[in-house]
């Protein structure tokens, strides 16, 4: 699971563009014009180098804080389906964790340090975990529109110019796909159950709503475009497209079953042929991005308590020989 | 069918502690000592839980309820499980002994019931053995790496199973069924299969500089297979069925 | 800290205080091994990403659960990543050929049947009465043919391609 975050933080420190060596500048920018990857070990400017890292370590942590919303519900799940189901896709996401701090690890930038960019509060991670799943109901509305969401950005960045970056989602989106399906099974099951059941969902519909309108990041008009990004393949399509999609594929089947969203502006337009909403509120998600959500701090302390709590596990593993060297691929 | 009623209870057994168990060891997941741990460790927990629905299965085939209704709308007075398997998480050293001892018990249970007289339990051993033959490879590496590594994952992991050892003898804590089933040639006794078992550690465990501490008699986490339950299982069956007992007859 | 957490596995754990200076110390993740999967008998091993780990025995376990938890598997290595000896992606180059090199590739030879045409056509207009043609072809072995077809060979086995 993942949103878009890495366009609204663009810094300037670190290695300009016009510093670049223009002619390996050039090679590399045809390289990704003919469609061909860039790999690890490849020239590359500094700048598509930090934008990556930054993208895929936020990707990264994004999956990991990611499984700590469902699995607020990991010990309650009705029934040995949805318990075996609910088990094995919080485990994927720590699966998806693992492969994407790999492969920001190609980049140059260790797992500790980026566990420890996560703990500070330097790197950020998807907004929308940042809120709690207050009943089942909400289990069932993540792993049904979130990871939606999360599938159109990750098929989406698959078609990027990093080796490693696509690879991994690759692997990444097939596992999304099932989650997608248990998301949508489980919420079809509340939607056609009981007349509490079906009110539960909606109630967890509600509170979504905005989590998901805020899933693919600022609108286009807000939000700096990074032409450059484009062009490099680091991005590949702009928030209000991903959105777009997202309402085009998703609104129908929430409507299909009988459940309301909670826009009474939301409507497509047929003219355009573009969703038409209110936007949402795009003030509480920069303050919940800066650390003012309902769970931020909580999500924070998880992730410390994991980390500090299994040290000395990993301290007793450890042999002095042992050596890092930066993984391949 | 003859033995029905111990066999019966046999598969209660069986399916309760795998259940419970799979269920704490769920516990872990997001929350392991590194990723790829988190990873190997949730896997094991769903095969546990995934073996209890195979024998709850087989149950609901010899006459009991479905396997929905037995494990999530049951009492805890109900479950036969040992109490070794309620026992609260704890830190990663007491879940990690408890991994070992839990999963060499079931191996070695799982490896007699392969000869069974029952053919549908023969069945489920040999597909659930080749699972089991994971779990044990990677409690015995984790552990005897752990153990070898330094002082304190020495320490911590001598303290985990000074505390877990008496529990995990409720595994093997006699019931009125067990020379029925063994004179039968369904499973052999609980003391037999106990003797085994610790054939099988010991060894590692002193490979792995451990030690197994006194136990006192009579042992104290006996009673779970009579019913008799710490409030700890209890607290987790209202935990695991929050969900369902909202609405017991909707399907969710 | 204690935070009120809606999941009950957070009520029972005690979250360390709140603390913006965590130092995790290097090495604190490991080192890293190359995983390789195969997925049937008789396949190749394909490399499949990476574990975090101390020791071999231990990337196997992880490798197990994180590359081979739903795909098919038969086999898997690891490989400490230290261990892997790479070319660099600056020398490429070094795979391109220079010149045409079909004389090493069966492709290379497709002009053969021509020749033997253009032999026959040759001889056909010189002495325009021998009937040679039909036994001739029964020979016939074309690099294209025993690659579609199965050929008897020299020892009576059966070779070609599917």
């Amino acid at each position: 699971m993942y949103g878009n975050l890495t366009i609204i933080e663009i810094d300037n420190f670190g290695k300009k563009i016009e510093e670049e060596d223009p002619i390996k500048l050039a090679e590399f920018e045809a390289r990704i014009a003919r469609g061909e990857k860039i790999e690890p070990q490849d020239w590359m400017p500094f700048e598509y180098r930090k934008q990556l890292i930054r993208m895929i370590e936020q990707h990264a942590h994004s999956e990991i804080i990611g499984a700590l919303p469902e699995g607020t519900w990991i010990t309650r799940a009705p029934g040995f389906k949805r318990k075996l189901a609910l088990m094995a896709k919080v485990q994927d996401e720590v699966g998806h964790a693992q492969l994407l701090y790999a492969a920001a690890e190609t980049l140059g930038k260790s797992r500790e340090e980026m566990i420890q960019d996560l703990l500070n509060g330097k790197s950020k991670y998807s907004n929308v975990f940042n809120y709690p799943a207050v009943t089942w109901a909400d289990t069932a509305i993540i792993a049904w529109l979130i990871d939606a969401g999360a599938i159109i950005n990750q098929v989406t960045n698959s078609k990027g110019s990093y080796g490693p970056y696509c690879r991994a989602l690759e692997r990444i989106c097939a596992e999304e796909s099932f989650h997608l399906r248990y998301g949508y099974d489980t919420c079809v099951h509340l939607a056609t159950g009981t007349p509490s059941q079906r009110k539960m969902l909606q109630d967890a519909l509600n509170r979504w709503w905005t989590p998901i309108m805020h899933f693919h990041g600022p609108p286009d008009k807000i939000s700096v475009h990074g032409e450059k990004l484009m062009k490099w393949k680091v991005k590949l399509a702009s928030n209000d497209e991903m959105r777009q999609q997202f309402l085009d594929m998703y609104v129908p089947k929430i409507w299909e079953l009988g459940l309301e969203i909670p826009d009474p502006n939301l409507h497509k337009n047929p003219e355009t042929g573009k969703w038409e909403y209110t936007e949402p509120d795009w003030n509480e998600f920069m303050r919940v991005i800066n650390g003012d959500g309902p769970c931020n701090k909580e999500r924070l302390a998880v992730r410390r308590y994991a980390e500090e709590k299994g040290r000395w596990v990993r301290m007793a593993l450890l042999r002095k020989e042992e050596k890092y060297v930066v993984p391949l691929a | 069918m003859q033995n029905l009623e111990a066999l019966k209870n046999l598969l209660y057994r069986l399916a309760d502690d795998f259940l419970i168990m799979g269920h704490r060891d769920s516990e872990w997941i997001g929350l392991g000592p590194i990723l790829e741990e988190d990873i190997a460790f949730a896997s094991m927990a769903q095969d546990k839980v995934g073996y209890s629905l195979s024998f709850y299965t087989l149950l609901h085939e010899l006459g009991e309820a479905d396997p929905d209704t037995i494990a999530f709308k049951r009492e805890a007075i109900h479950f036969k499980c040992a109490q070794f398997v309620e026992m609260p998480i704890q830190d990663y050293a007491f879940s990690l002994i408890r991994h070992f001892f839990f999963d060499y018990a079931a191996d070695t249970r799982i490896q007699a019931l392969k000869n069974s007289s029952y053919d549908k339990l023969r069945d489920l051993a040999n597909k659930i053995s080749r699972e089991l033959k994971y779990h044990c490879m990677h409690a015995k590496t984790m552990v005897t790496q752990i153990a070898k590594g330094n002082e304190d994952g020495n320490s911590r992991l001598q303290e985990a199973v000074n505390t877990a050892f008496p529990m995990a003898l409720s595994l093997f804590e006699p019931t009125e069924f067990c020379e029925e089933l063994a004179q039968a040639g369904i499973c052999p006794t609980e003391a037999s299969l106990q003797k085994e078992w610790l054939q099988r550690i010991t060894p590692l465990l002193i490979e792995a500089s451990l030690s197994l501490p006194q136990v006192p008699e009579p042992n104290p986490y006996y009673g779970g297979r009579k019913g008799y339950h710490t409030d700890y299982l209890d607290e987790l069956i209202q935990e695991m069925t929050a969900v369902i007992r909202l609405e017991p007859e909707a399907v969710w | 800290m204690k935070i009120q957490s809606l999941d009950p596995r957070i009520n029972r754990i005690e979250l360390p205080e709140e603390n913006n200076n965590t130092r995790i110390p290097p090495m604190d993740q490991w080192q890293t091994y190359e995983v390789f999967h195969q997925q049937a008998r008789g396949d190749q091993h394909k490399h499949v990403g990476i574990v975090h780990a101390p020791n071999p025995e231990m990337a196997l376990l992880f490798a197990k659960e994180q590359y081979a938890r739903r795909s098919q598997c038969v086999n898997l290595w690891v490989v400490r990543t230290a261990d892997v000896y790479a070319t660099s992606y600056d020398d490429a180059d070094i795979f391109e050929p220079a010149f045409d090199k079909s004389y090493r590739e069966s492709w290379g030879y497709k002009d053969t049947r021509q020749l033997i045409e253009k032999f026959k056509k040759e001889k056909e207009m010189a002495s325009p009465a021998t009937p040679t043609s039909s036994s001739i072809s029964e020979e016939n072995h074309s690099s294209e043919e025993t690659s579609k077809k199965k050929v008897v060979g020299k020892s009576g086995i059966i070779i070609g391609k599917k």
